[in-house]
């Protein structure tokens, strides 16, 4: 068996084959493998609850017990190993409702789901919003994020890459979705905690209030663990807070969230440096058990160049952000140059200019089209008037007095080295030049700050000097402590640290709670299984994903007010009906081949199907071509193609997008449904050859029969 | 042979890796496709780890040497 295949699935199938291929002579093992089976279905159906692995095993057992040969004996081997092997995939069949590798059909999980980070269950998210259920909609996504109204503002979004509404025009906009209903839940008031589990005794320090710290602490309250935070600053939110500006993610909204967590009964430690203020043997002295290090990479690189040092005018980006979040609305200086190409250094060039400095430019050493930056953050700040500098390497940093007055620079161009495709800067020689400033920021990168991890000794560390983990577990070296979010990834993303804190706390539980670790992180959990929204084939293919309405230019250069307004109710409801409901339709293409090489009818074009070489899709074309056969439908392995009648139609629908509708005929003697037009036009001309069928008369098979026949056994003579 | 990956590209993990961070569940992932979704997001640097999203299976971060472009 493959990496790639399901051991589950396997398991059926193989078990499947050894009872149909009489491997089981005696009928009481017969009927036992049968039970077996039927349990395993259920696994691999979606269908099975906690009861259903002890069941098996019970079975198995019994079957062992029972054995009269040694085929017999070798089926149930063969069950054995493979529980045994693979319990934890069984397991996270059964309580996630998802299979990884997609083989247990009903249970493949939606590609956005699959690459959330958090794993959070979007296609029942978005389509709970399209129905204007909001608030339900926040519940399912705080099953795997407490920060839906943050991740709703700043989430790099991988879903969005992976959405394959993608590959026909735009995805979703998966997040602008879950801003909006997270802010309507709580303008509402319906935002609310999930049931805490019973207060189990035993604490977790959690060192970190960033997103992967407040995570943990968040799933680790729910778990029933009492939780403390320990935080070197005077707020919660960490980089969300004292790194992403006000006019991404206001203050507030951070505020409210974290208010959620400390309704759990979570408790915090502000201003208090884990290594200085408070060390590993007082925390153990104070009774946890178990900690989580969160501690972020919030230390800025430094550019090394002659000048870096002299001039208090040089300012870090972190650190530059960190004050102005706290308050500090002074601007830095008239002339402005941030050197870097990634978010950070963007953020830094768009507060600058808030705070009113008169010029701000951002200066990189290789191209635009080689800025890592977010393309969209990228032309914001071109919008609002930050000037960009490519290819300038910063040389000498130079001024007088103890003031600073320009950067020395010199021009690159970019080389590509032999056998490599990544190009590199190289100085172009004599063109030096001065670049006037009164305030130089760098943003080229963070690492974590190991200083005050020191004291933990046996601690082990990657050679990039983040905290080396199980990825799966999160589990650091030393004998209960665990860590995740950028100290363990290098800067990265809030999703990612939300991800990681969540996994740590799972993994947490299972540490406190004596229960084995898993050996691969976890499938995503399906957090439900909700109807789809129904929309014509012409709406799903003309409804556009909308454009975001941003605050005035003016104000954008001017204050810290929220740039990104937010969707509207009706383009949100719209939006969500966009989505193709992949956690249901799973593009296995059997409607397609069906169609157009069974039927000979090509009425599906479904150019999204193929993830590496998608070609044009048209819904609309079905209802030019399709007749209504239902072969589609038949062959649909999760019930995606639906074929119907109801309303005097005949409704073929993908996923609740009605691909094709036509009135229905009738017999006109019995009243009995004959299908639709096109469908009797398609047999009639396939049978015609073989049966002479009066096109004039519409009439089921049995009253034509009674029409045509010569006799009749109602009113032929009786024979005695 | 380095390259440099940008958001949105698709990739291809063509061998594993013997960078620290390859960890052994992931030998199961070669030979899949998926999108680079977060690059190096500072420093644009040949060692930092990419976050891919892998198709079916989901987002994890790989050093670069054992991805490739494809698709153009």
């Amino acid at each position: 068996m493959s990496h790639h295949t399901c051991p589950v699935h396997h398991a059926v199938i193989a078990l499947d084959e050894m009872i149909h291929a009489g491997q089981l002579k005696n009928p009481r093992n017969r009927w036992t493998a049968e039970a077996i089976l039927t349990l395993m279905r259920d696994i691999a159906w979606g269908n099975a609850g906690p009861r259903h692995l002890p069941a098996v095993d019970d079975k198995v057992a019994q079957l062992k017990t029972e054995c009269t040969d040694e085929a017999c004996r070798a089926v149930a081997d063969f069950i054995e190993s493979t529980v045994c092997e693979n319990r934890e995939i069984f397991d996270s069949h059964i309580e996630t409702n998802n299979c990884a590798t997609g083989d247990c059909l009903k249970l493949a999980p939606a590609p956005c789901q699959m690459t959330c980070p958090a794993g959070l269950d979007i296609p029942t998210y978005v389509t709970l919003i399209g129905l204007g259920r909001d608030a339900e909609a926040i519940d399912v996504i705080r099953n795997d994020c407490p920060f839906p109204w943050v991740c709703g503002l700043v989430c790099t979004r991988p879903c969005e890459f992976m959405c394959v509404r993608g590959r026909i025009d735009t995805p979703i906009s998966i997040k602008f979705l879950k801003g909006f209903a997270a802010e309507r839940a709580m303008s509402e008031g319906s935002y609310r905690n999930p049931q805490k589990e019973p207060a189990k005794g035993k604490s977790v320090c959690v060192i970190g209030a960033g997103p992967a710290g407040l995570s943990a602490a968040y799933y680790l309250a729910l778990r029933g663990y009492g939780v403390r935070v320990v935080e070197q600053h005077s707020v919660a939110g960490g980089m969300l807070l004292l790194g992403i500006p006000r006019y991404r993610l206001p203050r507030e909204v951070i505020d409210r969230e974290v208010e959620m967590l400390r309704q759990l009964g979570v408790e915090f430690s502000f201003d208090t440096r884990f290594g200085k203020d408070v060390t590993m043997g007082q925390l153990k002295s104070n009774g946890f058990q178990a900690f989580f290090f969160a501690i972020g990479a919030h230390l800025s690189f430094r550019l090394n160049i002659p000048g870096e040092n002299d001039f208090p005018q040089v300012l870090d980006a972190i650190g530059f952000l960190r004050q102005v979040a706290l308050g500090q609305r002074q601007a830095p200086g008239k002339r402005a140059v941030v050197i870097g190409g990634g978010n950070v250094a963007i953020d830094a060039a768009r507060t600058c200019l808030r705070l009113g400095c008169e010029s701000v430019v951002l200066a990189y050493r290789r191209t635009r089209s080689e800025m890592p930056a977010d393309r969209e953050e990228i032309e914001q700040a071109e919008e609002e008037g930050v000037r960009f500098e490519f290819l300038v390497i910063p040389e000498e940093i130079v001024g007088s007095g103890g003031r600073l007055e320009a950067m020395k620079c010199l021009r690159a161009k970019l080389v590509t080295l032999k056998g490599q495709d990544r190009k590199f800067p190289k100085p172009i020689r004599g063109s030096e030049f001065l670049m006037k400033a009164d305030v130089i920021i760098p943003a080229i990168g963070q690492q974590v700050d190991t200083g005050c991890m020191k004291s933990l000794t046996g601690l082990d560390w990657t050679r990039r000097k983040t905290i080396q983990v199980n990825m799966a577990t999160m589990s650091a070296s030393l004998e209960g402590m665990f860590a995740a979010g950028d100290a363990v990834t290098g800067p990265a993303t809030v999703i990612e640290a939300i991800g990681g804190g969540k996994r740590a706390a799972e993994s947490i539980h299972r540490y406190l709670s004596g229960m084995p670790q898993p050996k691969m992180p976890a499938v995503p959990t399906r957090r439900g299984r909700i109807e789809w929204l129904e929309v014509p084939a012409g709406t799903k293919m003309t409804l556009k994903r909308p454009e975001m309405p941003l605050l005035n230019i003016d104000r954008r250069r001017t204050t810290f007010q929220q740039v990104e307004l937010g969707y509207t109710e009706n383009m949100v409801r719209e939006e969500a009906r966009r989505c193709l409901r992949c956690d249901i339709c799973l593009r296995c293409g059997k409607c397609v081949e069906i169609c157009r090489d069974k039927m000979g009818v090509d009425a599906l074009q479904m150019g999204y199907f193929d993830f590496d070489h998608p070609v044009k899709t048209d819904y609309r074309m079905t209802e030019e071509r399709c007749i209504l056969c239902g072969a589609c439908a038949t062959n649909c392995p999760t019930g995606a193609m639906q074929i119907e009648d109801r309303g005097g139609e005949r409704v073929l629908s993908l996923c609740g997008t009605i691909l094709n509708r036509q009135k229905l005929l009738v017999c006109e003697n019995c009243g009995a449904v004959l299908g639709p037009a096109r469908y009797l036009d398609f047999v009639q001309k396939r049978a015609h050859a073989v049966a002479k069928i009066d096109a004039q008369r519409l009439m089921c098979d049995t009253c034509a029969r009674k029409l045509s026949a010569k006799f009749s056994v109602d009113d032929s003579p009786v024979r005695k | 042979m380095y390259m440099v990956f940008r958001q949105g590209q698709k990739v291809e993990i063509y061998k594993k890796s013997d960078d620290e961070s390859w960890e052994s569940y992931m030998d199961s992932y070669v030979g899949l496709h998926g999108i680079i979704t977060d690059p190096d997001s500072t420093i644009n640097d040949p060692d930092a780890l990419v976050e891919v999203s892998l198709e079916g299976k989901g987002t994890h971060r790989f050093p670069q040497d054992c991805l490739r472009q494809i698709g153009g």
